[in-house]
């Protein structure tokens, strides 16, 4: 008995052909044992004999367009197969095995497993969702109001399933499965992290006076994107990582060059940083208070750099 | 002869026969000028007002706003006077006072008849309700006289300016205004926007003053370089004068925040405890305001110094959603006096918390200043000063300091005290 199985450009099995003899033709022609619809498949293309030893030998018929293992350009005439490499006739990719090919062994099914990511993903959900509510909640100064909280939250909400069913719908395409729990995880991580980490920059600017995590929030907010992202592609596949990572990396440097250059043309357009100066309840500064002398010492140090500033604005002034 | 009319027209006025602007009317186009801003290229007008002639051998009084143009961009614009008898010719530039918004100009006219000063005027002794005549050409409309009445010197004003209550329209601006025997108490300068028949002239002793100073010159000076002169001048007697007037402390809750006490800045009080839908927190502040806005060039006006105190209290609010309030409140706003590229330099801030070591009615600040310089003239800064009290979560007070052209030590001086009179009141 030997089986010849048709696979799919994605190398799925599409048709599969048992034949029960020692020797097996393939081509387009009806007179084979396994006829393969393909303009580019020669009548009698492919044979598949046992040879001495009982291994199968595949043996090119002498085609016009040849016979290849799979991913190679080396036209083959004859070679052993040992049923997990694919061969390509034509435009048709197919794979042979005897009878006694060893299959692997049965996976066990995930019980607890499948659980995990549910509980998991609904739990992250929960804390996003309780995350936004408690931020927009501590940000109302006026008339208390339902769509304050319901606007933002459903646009939020709606555009993170639509970041999800987009990567799961990719991966449905490209790897055959959506994925859609850990594609949720990912995306739902991703969205925790950049809020995490807005308030992270948040304290530090008042409570730390170190403005520099929030000035540079947007590079965060697109490093976390980026990882959302390259995680997002292992799930379709873990194949390629390297060129998957070095494409995000490249797309990251890119994005975040351009709105860097986009800020800085935008501060010599209006002359100020467009940055927000937080407030924060007193008991969130960690610095210690510094006495009026220090502060304008610092004051005044701050008059040198606007100078300089204006120096190099205008070189002739210097020399006056 | 034209003694004796004057005189004669004096005597008729005081009698309240014949009205004074008639006889006013009858000398005063002779002595009367108007000037055009023109493009040096293309010959077409892009401003005009007026000028009179102080002297037989040419020399006019206008305001400085009314070349500036010419003065800053010398190769950009140039002046041109038009004659009640219809001749036109240039006009040289001799010499600007800025904080008095006068300049004096020569044209190329012989013999003419001119304009004297009223020595009552130059004293400073007009008596408060006499008949004033200002005299123009309003909105290129052609010679106008408007009849108002002398109100004294404008209070609450840093510079010197007489109130005027007459209808100055634009155009009118650099005319004379002349007592009823046509002797000059002031030159016309501005309307108040949003008041009717509230106008201001420059005191004639600051002209006559300026007329002395270009004929005891020899040379000209360059008067772009003199404008930047004029204006580190003018600042630090402004801020000198600031300082020696400090800040006086207004109570705000438990704080005391302060105010400026010189006479030339007007304050004004708000609350919100009457506002609809009712705010979730109450609010009460205090904000003044300087009258010492200085016109520099058609799209730069600065000079201005603003104080302003929120206290701020909730019951309502959270902590944090206090926090988010104030936030709104003590955002770094620099006034703006032009616009940015053309006159400014990037801004730049420092931030911290500061406290008074040991003083215990200090309350400790997040304190906010932010600079940026002048493009044009050097030594001059724009700063605005934050400090936020950082001693409780519901209630705190924000206090704002805000000067246009000032000196940066100036500044750091006035700053000092400034943070130095946010206290907490026993």
């Amino acid at each position: 008995m030997i089986w010849v199985e048709i696979l799919s450009r994605h190398r799925d099995v599409a048709a599969r052909v048992g034949v029960a003899a020692n020797e097996v033709c393939i081509g387009r022609a009806y007179d084979n044992d396994v006829v393969v619809d393909d303009p580019y498949v020669a009548a009698r293309h492919l044979r598949v004999l046992r040879n001495d030893a009982g291994e199968l030998v595949a043996e090119d018929l002498g085609s016009t367009n040849g016979t290849f293992l799979d991913g190679s350009r080396d036209r083959i005439t004859r070679l052993v197969v040992d049923g997990k490499q694919s061969l390509r006739i034509g435009q048709t990719f197919l794979r042979v095995r005897a009878r006694d090919y060893a299959v692997e062994p049965e996976r066990i099914v995930p019980a607890e497993r499948r659980a995990l990511p549910t509980v998991l993903v609904v739990a992250l959900a929960v804390m996003v969702l309780a995350f936004v509510l408690l931020r927009i909640w501590l940000a109302q100064t006026g008339e208390p109001r339902l769509s304050n909280y319901v606007t933002p939250l459903l646009s939020s909400g709606g555009l993170l399933l639509v970041w999800v069913g987009v990567w799961a719908l990719l991966s449905r395409i490209l790897a055959g499965r959506s994925h859609f729990l850990r594609n949720s995880l990912i995306a739902l991580v991703g969205l925790l992290a950049a809020l995490i980490y807005n308030e992270f920059a948040r304290y530090a600017a008042f409570g730390l006076t170190w403005p520099a995590a929030s000035n540079y929030e947007y590079a965060a907010g697109w490093s976390i994107l980026a990882a959302a992202c390259f995680l997002h592609l292992r799930e379709i596949s873990t194949k390629g990582l390297w060129l998957k990572g070095t494409i995000v990396a490249v797309i990251l440097v890119l994005a975040i060059g351009v709105q860097t250059m986009q800020r800085s043309e935008a501060f010599s357009d209006l002359g100020r940083q467009n940055t927000t100066r937080l407030l924060l309840p007193p008991a969130f500064r960690a610095v210690p208070l510094r006495a009026p002398d220090a502060f304008f010492a610092d004051v005044a140090g701050l008059k040198a750099s606007i100078d300089a500033d204006r120096r190099q604005a205008r070189p002739g002034d210097a020399a006056r | 002869m034209t003694i004796a009319a004057v005189g004669c027209a004096a005597a008729l006025a005081a009698s309240g026969q014949l009205p004074g602007a008639e006889a006013v009317y009858a000398s005063a186009p002779p002595r009367l000028l108007q000037i055009r801003t023109l493009l040096a290229g293309a010959g077409q007008q892009t401003s005009n007002g007026s000028a009179f002639l102080v002297s037989a051998d040419g020399l006019a009084i206008t305001n400085y706003h009314v070349v500036s143009q010419v003065v800053l961009e010398p190769n950009t614009y140039r002046l041109e006077y038009t004659a009640a008898d219809g001749a036109r010719g240039d006009v040289r530039l001799l010499g600007v006072d800025l904080p008095n918004d006068l300049a004096i100009l020569r044209i190329d006219r012989q013999e003419a008849p001119y304009f004297t000063f009223d020595p009552a005027a130059i004293r400073g002794d007009l008596a408060k309700g006499e008949r004033l005549y200002a005299m123009g050409n309003p909105l290129d409309l052609g010679f106008t006289i408007v009849e108002g009445t002398y109100n004294g010197l404008v209070e609450h004003s840093y510079n010197d300016r007489i109130h005027f209550t007459g209808a100055l329209n634009p155009g009118m601006s650099g005319g004379p205004a002349v007592t009823a025997d046509g002797k000059i108490a002031g030159v016309n300068v501005a309307t108040r926007r949003g008041g009717q028949l509230v106008s201001f002239l420059v005191p004639a002793r600051f002209a006559d003053a300026l007329l002395q100073e270009v004929r005891d010159r020899e040379t000209t000076p360059d008067l772009r370089a003199e404008i930047g002169r004029q204006i580190s001048q003018w600042r630090s007697a402004l801020y000198k004068s600031f300082a020696a007037q400090g800040f006086r402390s207004t109570a705000l809750g438990p704080y005391r925040g302060p105010e400026a006490a010189a006479p030339w800045l007007s304050c004004w009080a708000q609350t919100n405890a009457g506002a609809a839908p009712k705010p979730r927190f109450n609010m009460n502040s205090t904000s003044c305001a300087s009258e010492t806005s200085l016109f520099i060039a058609p799209d730069l006006t600065t000079g201005n110094i603003q104080i302003n105190n929120y206290y701020v209290r909730t019951a309502e609010l959270n902590q944090f959603q206090f926090a988010t309030y104030l936030t709104q409140l003590s955002q770094a706003r620099l006034l703006v006096g032009g616009p940015y590229r053309k006159w400014y330099m990037p801004e730049r801030c420092h931030e911290d918390f500061v406290g008074g070591a040991a003083e215990p009615d200090r309350p400790s600040l997040r304190v906010l200043w932010c600079a940026q310089a002048y493009r044009e003239f050097e030594g001059l800064y724009d700063v605005a000063l934050i400090a936020v009290t950082q001693d409780d979560d519901k209630e705190a007070l924000v206090s704002r300091l805000s000067l246009q052209a000032v000196g940066y030590e100036d500044a750091m001086t006035l700053g000092r005290r400034f943070l130095d009179a946010v206290r907490m009141s026993k």
